[in-house]
């Protein structure tokens, strides 16, 4: 099959980037959407042009590297799944594929379609742990807890941290995240002696990094490769609110 | 040289707290003049940089990805061993260290095997605390599943995603360290060099993935955490950017590296199918508790699955393994599979396949069961094939997975370099020939959080109060030279083929003669082949761009240049070993009905290679079963 | 204690949206009465309003009422002010109606025509009843302003029901949106109880929006 892609290219981050287009054929159904820029940088290489730059991993949907903004969508036409798993099987011969990167202030261009997503690291930085050290440990059924409250914290916990939900998001809201990190460690036993901090200082730098506010406009679900529910704002907000009362 | 791999004295029960007693120790006040670099932030990387940081040791830490918590721990589904005996089923310390040693076929040291069972049971009370939702019981307890090449149920899972549950909490660790301001973490960094100063690791070269500037670190011991190298393979089942590279340099600088032929091929990934595939996606083994794993009975059948009736269908891992069936050992399994495909009995569009089967258990559990257990495996199945697994059989085919090769380290996880360590993956310590499933989160967690932060104050002990080197000295300058050498050298090729190019040659090469069986024929074949490759790749690569800048296509050349020198040693490695023993299956050590046949009396020794100038020699550690009888591996 | 931007720009966003929507239930509990008989209608639609302007505990909550409007506004100002920081570049293409509501896209944008219609609608109310601008209102036969009239000759022109009528089709989407939202903003996060308020959501809009909506062509064809 052959498509065109329009691709976002930007040499540098204070560069002025523009959109490039390239006709690739030799595509197959059965390629992922990466493998076929792998095949597209490959001629592009032959040619003496410089690859265009994308972020990718493990290709298969867990580490959270991947990303770009493909047809309008994050990681594509599908809902909850990442770039790495969508297959060109998703795309007609002869389609126009647009690519850009993420859009937010706070996850500025590398370059390309790469952008910088440490502003997530630096949330998780102020407080996405619980404070023991290794070693002092009890007993792991010591701690008792329930299936319920297992499953829940589990299901925030699957997040991948790929950036999808502020790429979509209008406001480039960065909610989804901060709150399923949230929810997943404050809604365990473990988490309990430091949750009201957690809070405050977690979503203190969410401020900071210069995200906007969260409209529940419901897109981050919908595009989340791990399935977050938008409910979990809701918690965090809940949990905000009760910190700033007895914080 | 002759390897001493530093056992301590004592029955194999005391041998770990004889160590510690033993071992020397650095008063906290001091500990904070100290400096390690820990390259790579999987769970063995994050682990250790948490927790030596955590012990007051200043840590520089780095990764090539964009954050820690892309490490490709991240991908492991199915789960994680310790011998807790939670389930009543006769599990203990013991068992769990035979069953670790029989899986490798008795290629490992007891002593080492023996510590990883032993600290398994605290591992699981660490990640607990640490906010790990391992899945619960109704009554709050902690659930165990069984899993390949053992009869207890001993694995602790957070549903299909272990690895990033557990990896997420050592990320978080490290990043809490990180705000404490003990750990300076370089992302997007990469090792590409070891700087030796009087034969003593004492620094890195690292290559700023973003401006492409060459940066010296140094530090009073280096600890590389970088991961397997089945990415030699090219298609694996390990993320694209995983490589050798820091292994290999530090081998080129004097590293022994041991087994590296040792890869095990995982029974059930899914089938490889265009040329252009670059990765194979692994679907956990634990689906082999409920799935049952069959072909049909005829070749080229043109059925569909549902429609080949049960008297048609060859179940031949349960056929031919009856006590383990489904759940025999991975090398097994994979051996077994490419057995039934290679004589015609393949499934899938390119007959490359074997059938996984959920039949039987939705029938006996019920969907609801199965989706609790499988259900984002199954999701994800659906959504890289299309297909609905809960409907039809799921198609898999055997994957290079796990490197068990790796550096050589001795029980203090240090290598033939003073004050180079090497933990996790990387290394060869525990699996032997042969990794049991659920055994490498464990094996990665155990190095960097407990084993590591114990053993290398024995030698930064005697680092204290000698003179620190810093990144002026003459070594780093040297290897930094040499460095930008390697990278400008590549950059002036300027040839005909792309990097990808020579990579999928040199994983043909290395899948046809060096993975799942090998023959001395076909493995000189390969030398010969790989040397060829590495000829032609350095007079005819092309790699676009500069080296001062973000250059996605020189980090590959980098990586596969270090690749195929790695691959013309693994199959070095598998041709003077001439038995079968775990993933290594040489064709002329088998039995008439196609079992391995293991050479104890000439081979019961740890490969380790010295590098002598683009050749290698061999050096033997010998393996001394103390405590117990190396029997033959049988899951019949 | 420092008091995050992000969640308390929005708390208050959605409180007072939240008295507002309380509110527009009493605001059209009371024009239903438009749509009695002409009358029955007149002499009760003024007798209330009278009521309404001289209950001291009305002119409190009239004040709130301003009070909420004008604090709603703004706050919603400085949300959308930081939200376009956060995304100061916006894609060449965005299927946002794959993943997201056009309203909860659109809330500003809504909004802002929801301000409109309270502008002219203060002045053609509000104005001339409490403030005496304008044209002068009548008394009816009880002695009350005759606030009926001034309805009733509103919408005899036909351009003003139509207006009146069709801004009812934003006030919906905002409230649609808006009320579900504001209960999650404040921290509502029950599993079940979510499903149920966005089937309140939707009856309340609907009900709010087509109860105003329709008020407009009873008086039209009275």
């Amino acid at each position: 099959m052959k498509v065109t892609f329009k691709i976002w290219r930007q040499d540098k981050p204070q560069a002025k980037g523009a959109f490039k287009e390239y006709q690739v054929d030799e595509l197959t159904e059965d390629m992922s959407f990466l493998e076929a820029l792998d095949h597209l940088n490959e001629r592009l290489v032959l040619r003496g042009e410089k690859v265009i730059a994308y972020e990718y991993d493990c290709r298969e949907g867990i580490c959270g590297q991947c990303g770009v903004f493909i047809n309008g969508r994050a990681h594509g036409p599908h809902p909850n799944i990442t770039t790495c798993q969508l297959h060109m099987r998703s795309f007609k011969d002869g389609d126009t594929i647009v690519v850009e990167p993420w859009r937010a202030n706070a996850f500025p261009i590398v370059k390309d379609l790469i952008v910088d997503r440490s502003a997530f690291d630096r949330i998780i930085e102020q407080g996405a742990y619980i404070s023991a050290k290794t070693g002092t440990a009890p007993e792991a059924n010591a701690i008792l807890i329930g299936k319920a409250i297992a499953d829940r914290a589990m299901d925030a916990a699957a997040c991948i941290g790929c950036g999808a939900c502020v790429a979509t998001c209008k406001n480039s809201s960065a909610a989804l995240f901060t709150a399923a990190k949230i929810n997943h460690l404050n809604s365990l036993p473990q988490g309990k002696p430091e949750a009201h901090q957690r809070v405050l200082d977690m979503t203190a730098q969410m401020e900071r990094e210069g995200f906007g506010h969260c409209s529940f406009t419901g897109a981050c679900e919908v595009e989340c490769p791990a399935g977050i529910s938008i409910a979990n704002i809701a918690e965090m907000n809940a949990r905000q609110g009760k910190a700033q009362l007895l914080g | 040289m002759t390897l001493n791999a530093k056992i301590p004295e004592g029955r194999l029960e005391d041998k770990w707290r004889n160590y510690q007693t033993q071992s020397r120790l650095i008063n906290p006040a001091n500990k904070k003049k100290l400096h390690v670099i820990v390259v790579g932030s999987g769970l063995s990387g994050a682990g250790a940089a948490a927790t030596l940081a955590e012990l007051g040791y200043d840590v520089q830490c780095f990764c090539y990805q964009d954050s820690a918590r892309r490490a490709h721990s991240v991908a492991a589904q199915g789960g994680i061993n310790a011998a807790k005996n939670y389930q009543h089923d006769g599990d203990s310390v013991w068992r769990m260290f035979y069953d670790t040693l029989k899986g490798g076929d008795f290629r490992s040291r007891e002593a080492n095997t023996y510590r990883l069972a032993e600290l398994s049971a605290p591992l699981i009370d660490h990640f607990t605390q640490q906010g790990v939702p391992f899945a619960r019981e109704y009554g709050g307890v902690l659930v165990n599943r069984s899993f390949g090449g053992v009869q207890v149920q001993r694995t602790f899972y957070a549903r299909g995603q272990t690895g990033q549950q557990l990896l997420l909490a050592a990320y978080s660790q490290l990043y809490k360290m990180v705000r404490m301001k003990k750990v300076s973490l370089f992302t997007r960094h990469e090792m590409l060099d070891l700087v030796l100063v009087d034969g003593k690791a004492k620094g890195i070269i690292a290559r700023d993935l973003v401006s492409g500037a060459l940066k010296r670190f140094a530090a009073d011991a280096v600890v590389l955490a970088t991961g397997g190298y089945s990415r030699v393979f090219r298609l694996s089942t390990l993320a694209i950017g995983c490589n050798g590279s820091a292994i290999w340099k530090a081998h080129k600088r004097g590293a022994f590296f041991a087994a590296p032929s040792f890869t095990q091929i995982h029974p059930t990934a899914l089938p490889q199918s265009s040329e252009a595939q670059s990765k194979l996606t692994l679907m956990s083994e634990s689906l082999r508790n409920d799935g049952r794993i069959w072909v049909p009975k005829q070749t080229d059948d043109p059925r569909a699955a549902n429609d080949i009736p049960e008297e048609e269908r060859d179940y031949y891992l349960e056929r031919r393994y009856p006590s383990f069936g489904n759940l025999a050992p991975r090398d097994i399994a994979s051996r077994a599979a490419k057995e039934r495909i290679d004589a015609g009995f393949g499934v899938g569009r390119l007959k490359n396949a074997v059938y996984l089967d959920f039949k039987h258990a939705i029938e006996r559990f019920g969907i609801n069961t199965i989706q609790d257990r499988y259900g984002n495996l199954f999701d994800m199945y659906k959504k890289i094939t299309g297909i609905d697994a809960y409907r039809e059989p799921m198609q898999i085919s055997p994957a290079a997975h796990f490197s068990m090769g790796g550096l050589w380290v001795d029980y203090e996880l240090m290598t033939t370099i003073p004050g180079l360590y090497a933990v996790g993956e990387c290394n060869f310590s525990d699996h032997g020939a042969n990794r049991l499933g659920a055994n490498s989160l464990l094996q990665a967690s155990v190095d960097g959080y407990f084993i590591l932060p114990n053993t290398i104050n024995n030698y930064l002990a005697a680092a204290l109060n000698k003179e620190q080197v810093s990144t002026d000295h003459p070594a780093f300058k040297q290897v930094e030279v040499e460095v930008k050498q390697h990278i400008d050298r590549i950059l002036a090729i300027q040839g005909t083929k792309t990097v990808d190019h020579f990579h999928r040659e040199l994983g043909k090469v290395m899948w046809q003669e060096c993975a799942m069986s090998r023959n001395r024929a076909g493995l000189e074949r390969a030398i010969a082949q790989i040397k060829q490759i590495r000829a032609d790749f350095w007079s005819d690569v092309k790699v676009t761009g500069h080296s001062d800048e973000l250059n996605t296509e020189l980090e590959k050349a980098l990586r596969l240049a270090d690749f195929i020198e790695l691959g013309i040693l693994m199959c070095t490695d598998a041709l003077q070993r001439e038995e079968s023993c775990g993933a290594h299956f040489r064709e002329e050590f088998q039995t008439p009905d196609g079992e391995a046949v293991r050479v104890d009396d000439l081979y019961a020794y740890v490969s380790a290679w010295e590098y002598d100038q683009g050749d290698f020699k061999l050096h033997k550690e010998v393996l001394d079963f103390e405590f117990v009888q190396p029997s033959v591996r049988s899951y019949k | 204690m420092k008091v995050n931007t992000l969640f308390f720009r929005k708390s208050i966003v959605a409180a007072t949206g939240l008295f507002l929507c309380l509110f527009l239930i009493v605001h059209l509990s009371a024009n239903c009465l438009l749509l009695l008989p002409e009358q029955a209608a007149r002499g009760m639609y003024n007798a209330y309003s009278t009521w309404l302007r001289e209950n001291p505990l009305i002119k409190v909550v009239a004040y709130a009422l301003y009070l909420s409007i004008i604090v709603h506004v703004v706050y919603a100002l400085l949300v959308t002010i930081r939200n376009r920081k956060a995304k100061p570049v916006s894609y060449a293409v965005n299927h946002t109606e794959a993943n997201s509501s056009w309203a909860s896209q659109n809330m500003g944008l809504i909004g802002l025509s929801i301000l409109i219609f309270i502008v002219i609608h203060l002045a053609n109310f509000w104005a001339r009843i409490k403030l005496g601008l304008g044209a002068d209102v009548g008394v009816d036969a009880a002695g009350n302003k005759d606030v009926y009239e001034v309805t009733y000759a509103l919408f005899h022109n036909i351009y003003f029901v139509l207006f009146y009528s069709l801004l009812m089709i934003p006030l919906g989407l905002h409230l649609h949106h808006g009320l579900k939202s504001a209960f999650k903003t404040l921290g509502f996060y029950h599993k079940r109880g979510l499903e149920v308020l966005a089937r309140i959501s939707l009856i309340y809009a609907a009900v709010i929006a087509a109860g105003f909506g329709i008020i407009p062509f009873v008086v039209y064809f009275k």
